[in-house]
């Protein structure tokens, strides 16, 4: 008995070294990017490049997010399937994407980052302010990049706050300026109504459009509300919002459902004014046509990419092809609904002209080559825009176009009205 | 004057959505002593079923009835296959397992239809009413009515019938009913697949307003919890008017209550539930549990 009992005893002290042991190796290879000069960070080899993904692919957000993953999942399919990306260092390696559900959840984005840090290279394309704030003071200190991510919060393009983080969408500000400044440069005068989420998302917006109308005499702001994002009606808001008169209604929006119904609702309220929509909640099949938007003088909204739910994009030639790599290498059949299947086939094409200019395979140089990318069209932009990440505080791409709403899909607006 | 009216009536019409589903889960409990978490996931299931049907070209009603009907019979599988196992142990775990198959049912709505807004065609029209200054939408008097000829068709079932009576015996105390003669078994799908039917119509009520989603009915489960706790769990004219209650007073507290507006409306039907369950615990309507001794 005695003999088995300190076998046993030596056999439990033997599995707690190992175990001790084999959590300090791995805590000295999870350490992160910070590679010595020469040797190449994890998640890349002379032959592949890892990346990571973590977004919301279940839940209420799970339709976007599904997107972003198919976006570039497509546009890497279609690269690796001609070869792979030659790198600056001269070797060509194929992209692999690892992509985790987080449910719009910050914790299990937190969980996803742990989980992918030491396989991937850099985390990318993760749709969510909170999904992608969850992680990045850990990404910071394991020096490992997390970029062009789909958030318009500003922090992420933030070099001293956010050293290894870029933003890949504009930023609310830019977006509710470019809406500001329009109105702002129009003949007539106007009053405003303003619905927004109560939040940094709705904060900014507002924000940015009232810089956007700062000095001008013929905008007048006249009824401001908000709402929460659990809220499952905005009808009283859009009843006080009707009754203030306004002939404009900035509806700084992140919730499908919310506005179709604010559409209808203002219909049948009889309020009919010009409408302003944020970039991810204009779509023309999933929110315009059901919402009855015709009824309205004008909705708009701002992009920098064109529509994959646009009646001439699926019979151009690049639109065809894009739609063929999201259904061949993305598993993705159908017409994108969300801008952000397009958004993340940019970031694909944004990635490998970082990935082109790397002399070394290290983080610190892809970050370096990441930021040094100016004027550069990536696919499906519009005319007017350029991705620039060379200007800090900036996201890749901050330059946007109003767009006006024709009935079918959008138009750059020149003017209001 | 104009604004009060709109927003009194479209504080009914949101508060009709929380009644719909709170009266399924007013049925369950009724039927079996439960609370039901599941009851909003397979209402949008049944949603589902509705709208898969319309898609392939089943006429809207048709669609509903269909879907009614497959409701009535998952409810009936599920009390028969998974709830039966847990009725005659510790309440607590039955509900555990409700809220399990909720997360389960959300699932595999997003599995197999994923979790993209669907457009679900409204069983009314789109147009409006003009009444004292307020723009009333045909829509909402069309779920409000729909959902007053359930809660009196329900009321009727428990009070007047004896299928009724008989649910309510088997809910109260099984071993009793057993004894005298029930099919406690039968009694007991029949309660859930009712439940459950009820749901599917409250599903096709909705889900042309909230658009169809797997999580459609997770913030309206929220506030059917209230309106059954603040209505009282046995009566099904208690929850309604508690669901409308809600609906209203958090409209008319948010506008004219400048303390409260839009950010603090969400407290209001809460801080409505913690006064009258210190007044009146077992809810506005609902009746006094007496034991004998």
């Amino acid at each position: 008995m005695n003999m088995r009992k300190r076998t046993r005893a030596v056999l439990g002290v033997v599995a707690l070294t190992s175990a001790i042991a084999l959590t300090l190796a791995g805590c000295s290879r999870g350490g992160g990017g910070d590679a010595t000069a020469g040797a190449a960070s994890p998640g890349i080899t002379d032959d592949s490049i890892t990346l990571g993904i973590t977004t919301p692919l279940s839940g209420a957000t799970a339709g976007p997010g599904t997107c972003t993953v198919a976006g570039v999942t497509a546009y890497f399919g279609a690269v690796n399937a001609a070869g792979g990306v030659t790198f600056g260092d001269g070797k060509t390696r194929k992209v692999d994407i690892k992509a985790l559900d987080d449910a719009y959840d910050p914790q299990k984005a937190k969980a996803n980052y742990d989980q992918l840090k030491d396989s991937v290279f850099a985390m990318t394309a993760g749709l969510g302010t909170p999904t992608n704030r969850a992680y990045r003071e850990a990404a910071i200190a394991d020096k490992v990049p997390q970029v062009l991510v789909m958030t318009g919060d500003p922090l992420f393009s933030n070099q001293q706050e956010s050293p290894w983080q870029l933003g890949f969408v504009p930023i609310y500000q830019n977006e509710g300026e470019a809406f500001g400044k329009l109105l702002a440069s129009s003949s007539g005068t106007h009053k405003v109504a303003i619905l927004s989420q109560n939040d940094d998302y709705g904060e900014g917006y507002v924000e940015g459009f009232k810089e956007g109308i700062n000095g001008a005499s013929n905008v007048e702001v006249v009824k401001e509300l908000t709402y929460e994002a659990t809220d499952t009606s905005v009808d009283a808001q859009l009843t006080e919002l009707a009754a203030s008169g306004a002939d404009v209604f900035f509806n700084a929006m992140s919730i499908t459902p919310l506005v179709i119904s604010s559409l209808q609702k203002a219909q049948q309220l009889n309020w009919l004014p010009s409408w302003f929509l944020p970039s991810n909640t204009s779509s023309p099949g999933a929110i315009l046509q059901p919402g009855g938007a015709t009824a309205f003088p004008g909705v708009y909204t701002v992009a920098f990419a064109q529509s994959a739910s646009a009646p001439d994009f699926a019979t151009s030639k690049d639109g065809e092809q894009f739609l063929a790599d999201l259904k061949q290498y993305a598993n993705y059949p159908d017409v994108p609904a969300f801008p952000h299947c397009i958004w993340s086939y940019q970031l694909g094409a944004v990635l490998q002209q970082a990935f082109e200019k790397m002399t070394a395979p290290t983080r610190d140089d892809f970050m370096t080559q990441l930021r040094s990318i100016s004027g550069f069209q990536a696919p499906f932009m519009l005319e007017g825009t350029a991705v620039d990440t060379t200007k800090d505080g900036l996201p890749a791409v901050s330059s946007v176009l109003v767009q006006k709403y024709n009935g079918k899909g959008y138009a750059t607006a020149k003017s209001f009205g | 004057m104009g604004t009060f009216i709109q927003l009194f009536v479209d504080g009914l019409s949101t508060g009709s959505i929380y009644a719909a589903l709170a009266l399924a889960i007013v049925l369950v409990n009724q039927a079996t002593g439960l609370i039901n978490f599941a009851q909003g996931g397979m209402a949008v299931l049944a949603a589902y079923v509705a709208w898969w049907c319309v898609s392939n070209g089943v006429p809207l009603i048709l669609a509903i009835l269909v879907s009614v009907l497959f409701s009535f019979a998952l409810g009936a599988v599920i009390e028969r296959y998974v709830m039966r196992r847990f009725e005659r142990g510790d309440p607590d775990t039955a509900i555990v397992v409700t809220v399990g198959l909720l997360t389960l049912i959300t699932g595999v709505c997003g599995w197999l239809w994923s979790y993209n807004n669907q457009q679900f065609p409204s069983l009314f029209p789109l147009d409006t009413v003009q009444v004292l200054g307020a723009s009333i939408s045909v829509r909402s008097i069309g779920t409000t009515i729909v959902i007053i000829a359930i809660m009196a068709l329900l009321q009727a079932l428990f009070i007047g019938t004896k299928f009724g009576l008989a649910l309510r015996a088997v809910a109260v105390n099984p071993t009793s009913a057993a004894f005298s003669g029930l099919p406690v078994g039968r009694l007991l799908m029949a309660g859930w697949g009712l439940a459950a039917g009820l749901g599917a119509v409250a599903g096709a009520l909705v889900a042309p307003q909230l658009t169809l989603t797997p999580g459609m009915m997770d913030n309206a489960l929220v506030y059917a919890l209230a309106a059954v706790i603040l209505g009282g769990l046995s009566s099904p004219i208690g929850v309604v008017v508690a669901a409308w209650l809600i609906g209203v007073l958090e409209n008319l507290a948010a506008v004219y209550i400048p303390f409260i507006g839009y950010d603090l409306k969400v407290a209001v039907p809460f801080v409505l539930i913690f006064v009258v369950l210190i007044v009146r615990p077992q809810g506005l309507f609902g009746r006094k549990a007496v034991v004998r001794v």
